[in-house]
């Protein structure tokens, strides 16, 4: 603000009696340099005060404090304080703002960094328990939903599993396919790199597509379903939880787990090896290509060398991991959907948790399937 | 009950021919309002008349299809920007359910346009915030809290108080007593009505509260038909010829705060 020219204050000491007077506007545009100047008085220099306030133009409530804290440190001092030639809008304007004195906020001593920081791992370790916990029992509430809707099948809301399925499923197709054709072709174009130096460029056939149905294109797809609809349940069911919608549903009598979890579960359970198998396939065409228009490898040799090292077995091993990742997947997602609370901040923080919790769980069970696979020789 | 202590001339928002639509929905039609210094207007009208449409289009988020608004002397739809720094500086904002930004404190929320504006010492950032919070009724521990720490009525006095951080010359309250109880609705009418008369403050308000209209409200003007139909004190209102009006002010709930206050004033 340029026009600023402050509240005038000039100090008078005689005897035992200090006169400040006080001239100008004193809003809260002066305020800034008007604590400033104050600041620089003494408090308790004389015995009495003396505040003059004939030259106020203006006072607003940010003055009226100014003055009440100036005269509350004297008063702390010992001195006394008296107002002098102040209307009586300003005296009322301080009196207002001295009944609303509730004590200098006070920021409470900090203890020491190792004690924070040992305060700060505990909870976190306590917060996780609890988390883990949380989870737990809300995985076995929504598998006993699960098997009373299927158990009596009326119960399952069909309307809002196609919806669900739509989206999970049919509008996932193309990214899915795109990534996935992607990924094909650059294994292919990265294996025979590294294999053509052993002249043995057309065993990538077996490297593409065994990996590839056993792994690739279940984690690969997996991953891409909890960013793309894991994070759209938390998010989904997330606000609804902040508008009291699912408090709603709870005292309609409208069970929220199996409105909102059991379709996007169910839907994923069922869509996960679908969108498996497209995303393998397509995987493979990739592969194919590329293999035949780069590496001169015909198409009916990349076939014939797939079928002669392929199994059945490579092929179950990455659909049956299919169902249990996307279970994992819509899990994850309503659970956090459902931890939120508070504020639109939360649905942000809870998202995000969701989607890497639900990654870092399929990864770690592939782990666990590929362990168990090999221990039993498929 | 008196009327508007300043003269007729002294008009602070003038809106004249003011029409706001969506699509095809016409919410006001050739709206002129008048609002004077120093006075507490009241604004009523049915659900979806359009009162907080009126209030955004005054303070700028709603840009009218047409008409002249007009504050504080400033054409409020043509602004510099150094005039619309201004403006928002003379103007304190309560939304309906507070507007608190959730990453802040309630004492943080309050300096933030402390900060935005003046440069000022920490410690007295810290005592004015804890002044404000003190004088809208808070508990002094309001201050360290989140907003999403507060119950509803709470965020709305944090609300105020951040709205009256800039001590404004216009304060805009969109149904400041909604969702109180009586006794913290009866204490925000009261702090309104302190705050008008110690600093001169203009008060547009949107509310339902009968109580609020009754006891602090210097004029009221209903919103019906697209338009203000009246502005007027409450006296006279209660003598005009409407049926949304006689049905408002008359009804049960009409009469009740009438009595209500004919009781406080005998």
């Amino acid at each position: 603000m340029t026009e600023l020219h402050g509240a005038d204050i000039a100090v008078e000491e005689n005897d035992d009696v200090s006169r400040i007077q006080i001239s100008g506007p004193l809003t809260v545009a002066e305020a800034g340099e008007a604590y400033a100047r104050l600041e620089g008085v003494r408090a308790g220099k004389s015995r009495r005060l003396i505040l003059d306030l004939a030259g106020v133009s203006a006072m607003d409530t940010t003055g009226a404090w100014l003055l009440h804290r100036f005269m509350r440190e004297w008063r702390k001092a010992g001195s006394d304080v008296a107002l002098d030639q102040a209307s009586s809008e300003f005296t009322a304007l301080i009196q207002q703002a001295e009944s609303h004195d509730s004590g200098c906020p006070d920021h409470p001593r900090q203890p020491s960094l190792i004690i924070r920081e040992l305060a700060a791992l505990g909870a976190a370790t306590v917060r996780v328990a609890d988390r883990f916990g949380l989870l737990l029992a809300f995985f076995g509430l929504v598998l006993a939903r699960f098997g009373r809707q299927i158990v009596h099948p009326r119960r399952i809301r069909w309307v809002a599993l196609s919806n669900q399925m739509e989206r999970i499923g049919l509008n996932a197709l193309p990214i899915i396919g795109l990534m996935s054709f992607l990924i094909g072709l650059v294994l292919v174009q990265q294996g025979a790199f590294q294999l053509r130096k052993f002249g043995a460029e057309v065993f990538v056939v077996d490297l593409v597509s065994i990996s590839t149905l056993r792994e690739l294109g279940v984690l690969l797809t997996a991953i891409m379903v909890a960013g793309r609809s894991g994070s759209a349940f938390t998010a989904q069911i997330g606000t609804m939880r902040l508008t009291e919608e699912v408090d709603a549903m709870r005292t309609i009598g409208v069970d929220p787990v199996d409105t909102l979890v059991l379709p996007r579960m169910i839907a994923l359970i069922l869509l996960m090896p679908l969108l498996v198998f497209y995303a393998s396939m397509i995987a493979l065409i990739g592969a194919v290509l590329f293999a035949w228009a780069s590496l001169d490898i015909p198409v009916d040799t990349f076939l014939a060398r797939m079928r002669s090292t392929v199994t059945m077995n490579d092929f179950l091993v990455g659909m049956i991991k299919a169902p249990v990742f996307g279970m994992i997947i819509a899990v994850a997602g309503c659970f956090e959907g459902m931890q939120v609370s508070g504020d639109a901040a939360s649905v942000g923080e809870r998202t995000t948790i969701s989607v890497v919790e639900s990654i870092f769980m399929v990864i770690v069970l592939d782990a666990f399937f590929a362990v168990f696979f090999s221990a039993i020789g498929i | 009950m008196t009327g508007s202590p300043t003269s007729d001339d002294d008009i602070i928002i003038r809106v004249r021919g003011l029409r706001n639509q969506f699509d095809s929905q016409v919410v006001h039609d050739n709206l002129d309002l008048d609002i004077r210094r120093g006075e507490i207007i009241g604004i009523v009208g049915g659900s979806g008349t359009g009162k907080s449409v009126l209030l955004r289009s005054i303070i700028g988020l709603q840009t009218p299809a047409d008409g002249t608004i007009e504050v504080l002397g400033y054409d409020a739809r043509n602004l510099s920007e150094a005039d619309a720094k201004e403006l928002r500086r003379s103007w304190g904002v309560l939304f309906q359910n507070g507007a608190l930004f959730t990453s802040l404190t309630v004492a943080e929320n309050v300096q933030v346009p402390l900060r935005e504006y003046y440069a000022m010492d920490e410690r007295l950032l810290d005592e004015l915030a804890a002044f404000k919070i003190a004088l809208v009724g808070l508990p002094r521990e309001a201050g360290e809290k989140y907003p999403s720490d507060l119950s509803g009525g709470m965020k709305k006095r944090a609300g105020l108080a951040r709205a009256l951080a800039l001590d404004p010359k216009i304060l805009f309250l969109d149904e400041p007593t909604a969702g109180l109880d009586p006794i913290g609705a009866a204490a925000i009418d009261d702090l309104v009505r302190r705050l008008r008369d110690t600093l001169g403050l203009t008060v547009f308000l949107i509310t339902h509260d009968l109580d609020t209209l009754h006891s602090i409200c210097d004029r009221i003007a209903v919103l019906a038909e697209k338009r203000v139909i009246a502005v007027a004190p409450m006296e006279e209102l209660l003598e005009f010829q409407h049926p949304w009006v006689q049905e408002y002010f008359k009804g049960p709930r009409g009469r009740a705060a009438m009595q209500t206050q004919l009781d406080a004033g005998a």
